[in-house]
């Protein structure tokens, strides 16, 4: 059977986009960027994640612009992305610089500094909440002065305070390795292809960026035995970390004459966990290690389960598909596979008429055969 | 004022700042826009803490201008979309450039905005740190 080529759609395409534009208009409201902004902090800092693109406003407007579907978001972000010139790269963006608004710890109640919750979910109801069906702007400027009223008598602290790591003091106690900085220029995948073994630094990049699902299910995979990692969360941390440049032509340079250019805000993770070693007399030893997470945002699940993956992909194993590389670092980013999953439902013809030929091929071969 | 501490003081605090400053050079002085605002990317590199080492977590948006004073070239970089912002940076970082005699009566103003970001800030920790957790031991 021979193949007869087709063209053809051009209009429909064009019906569609609008008929699409029309489903977004036909509730004849208006979400403005703003009031995204304000309202969806979990959806704007997790589009902000998982495309790589540090941008409350862009990462709204493409929420806008996708009616909320996170996917077609992060596609919208990683496109505009790569139509913008990358003239600077920051200088070494260190944790402890960041100020922090939120930092528990799972491992001790007393950390230097203590636990402060910060706003989060984790203490709520997860009941329905009716009030807000009729949610008004006086009561809620209301509510905005009665807080802001409670908060008045509390003196400003002398100065800003940063918060130790809550390793540093099990590091000092021998617990835990001590590591020498290691500057060796990271990867940036974003210029260079993935090559396996990875290093440290590509993986890092992959995880923070993979899809929050994605990074979630695999992470809680490997709690369930998929892995061999299960960790006791060491630190979670949200906070704003501030980003420096250098001066790109001046020929000496100092800390003091780097740009500040603002800060963003993430959070980040340290997991404890337990690993067997070999001590000098090849005897079998408990020590610990960090798996390491981090992300645009807050997102705490995310950052939690890019930890255990961490420390996954650094003992790889071929047994557990959470300890393999190649399966966790090629499948948990957003537009790689949302984008080869819905690639299949674009046409196929050809490709399904030489399956089926091949089928009717072999089904006469088996007639004949039989007969 | 060296750049990192102003430019920390200017964009953390009121925008109004850049402005007046910025509107001093131009009325008194020629002033070329190189690059107007324009919008890039800044790649972030940052440390881990489990074995120290560096990766890329991704980029930042930034909004950047260039102009030129007195021969000297002025830039000004700033996260998200802030064009006059930029703009203002980049005037008030070709006068300092160009040691314009303007900028030394600015340190007055630069110390007291600074401590008014200082002293705001302190208090927005102050007020987070009433969701400290005060653990009670409790008898068994």
């Amino acid at each position: 059977m021979g193949y007869v080529p087709v063209k053809g759609g051009t209009e429909a395409i064009e019906a569609s986009i609008k008929r699409l534009k029309y489903e977004r208009l036909k509730g004849q409201e208006i979400i403005a960027i703003n009031t995204i902004r304000s309202t969806m902090r979990g959806m704007v800092d997790q589009v902000m994640s998982e495309s790589s693109l540090y941008s409350p406003y862009l990462a709204a407007l493409s929420i806008k612009q996708a009616e909320g579907s996170m996917e077609e978001a992060v596609f919208l972000m990683r496109a505009h992305r790569s139509t913008l010139p990358r003239n600077y790269y920051s200088q070494t963006v260190e944790a402890e610089t960041m100020l922090v608004e939120r930092r528990i710890s799972a491992s001790f109640k007393d950390i230097p500094g203590g636990q402060l919750l910060g706003p989060t979910y984790d203490y709520t109801h997860r009941l329905l909440d009716f009030n807000l069906i009729e949610e008004n702007p006086t009561e809620n400027q209301q509510w905005l002065q009665n807080y802001k009223q409670e908060l008045q008598h509390i003196e400003p602290f002398k100065e800003l305070k940063y918060f130790p790591k809550v390793v540093e003091h099990l590091r000092e106690e021998g617990l835990f390795e001590v590591y020498e900085a290691d500057n060796t220029p990271p990867i940036d995948i974003t210029k260079q292809n993935l090559d396996f073994p990875t290093s440290r630094s590509a993986r890092l990049q992959v995880l923070t960026r993979g899809q929050t699902g994605a990074v979630t299910s695999l992470g809680y995979a490997s709690l369930r035995g998929y892995g061999q990692v299960h960790p006791t969360v060491g630190e979670v941390r949200v906070g704003s970390v501030p980003i420096y440049v250098e001066h790109p032509n001046e020929v000496e340079h100092g800390a003091e004459d780097e740009f500040y250019i603002g800060e963003i805000k993430v959070t980040e993770v340290e997991s404890f966990v337990p690993v067997k070693v070999k001590n000098e007399n090849n005897e079998d030893e408990l020590e610990f290690e960090i798996g390491y997470g981090i992300c645009y945002g807050q997102n705490e699940t995310k950052a939690i389960a890019m930890s255990i993956l961490d420390q996954c992909l650094e003992h790889t194993n071929s047994d557990f598909p959470t300890h393999d590389e190649e399966f966790v670092l090629l499948h948990i980013d957003s537009v790689e596979s949302t984008g080869f999953i819905s690639h299949l439902k674009l046409p196929h013809y050809v490709t399904f008429q030489s399956k089926l030929d091949s089928i009717r091929q072999v089904k006469k071969g088996v007639q004949k055969n039989e007969s | 004022m060296k750049r990192r501490r102003r430019t920390e003081i200017l964009i953390q605090g009121d925008c109004s700042l850049a402005r007046s400053f910025a509107k001093t050079i131009v009325d008194s002085y020629e002033c070329r826009e190189i690059v107007a605002p324009q919008y890039g990317l800044t790649m972030i590199k940052m440390r881990e803490s489990a074995k120290n080492s560096l990766f890329y977590i991704g980029e930042v948006l930034v909004t950047e201008a260039k102009v030129e004073i007195e021969k000297r070239i002025g830039i000004g970089i700033v996260v998200g979309m802030q064009d006059e912002l930029a703009k203002h940076l980049a005037i008030i970082d070709a006068a300092y450039k160009a040691n314009l005699p303007e900028t030394a009566g600015w340190k007055a103003e630069l110390i007291e905005e600074e401590h008014n970001i200082i002293k705001q800030r302190a208090k927005e920790q102050a007020e987070l740190f009433e969701t400290k957790v005060r653990f009670e031991t409790m008898e068994v």
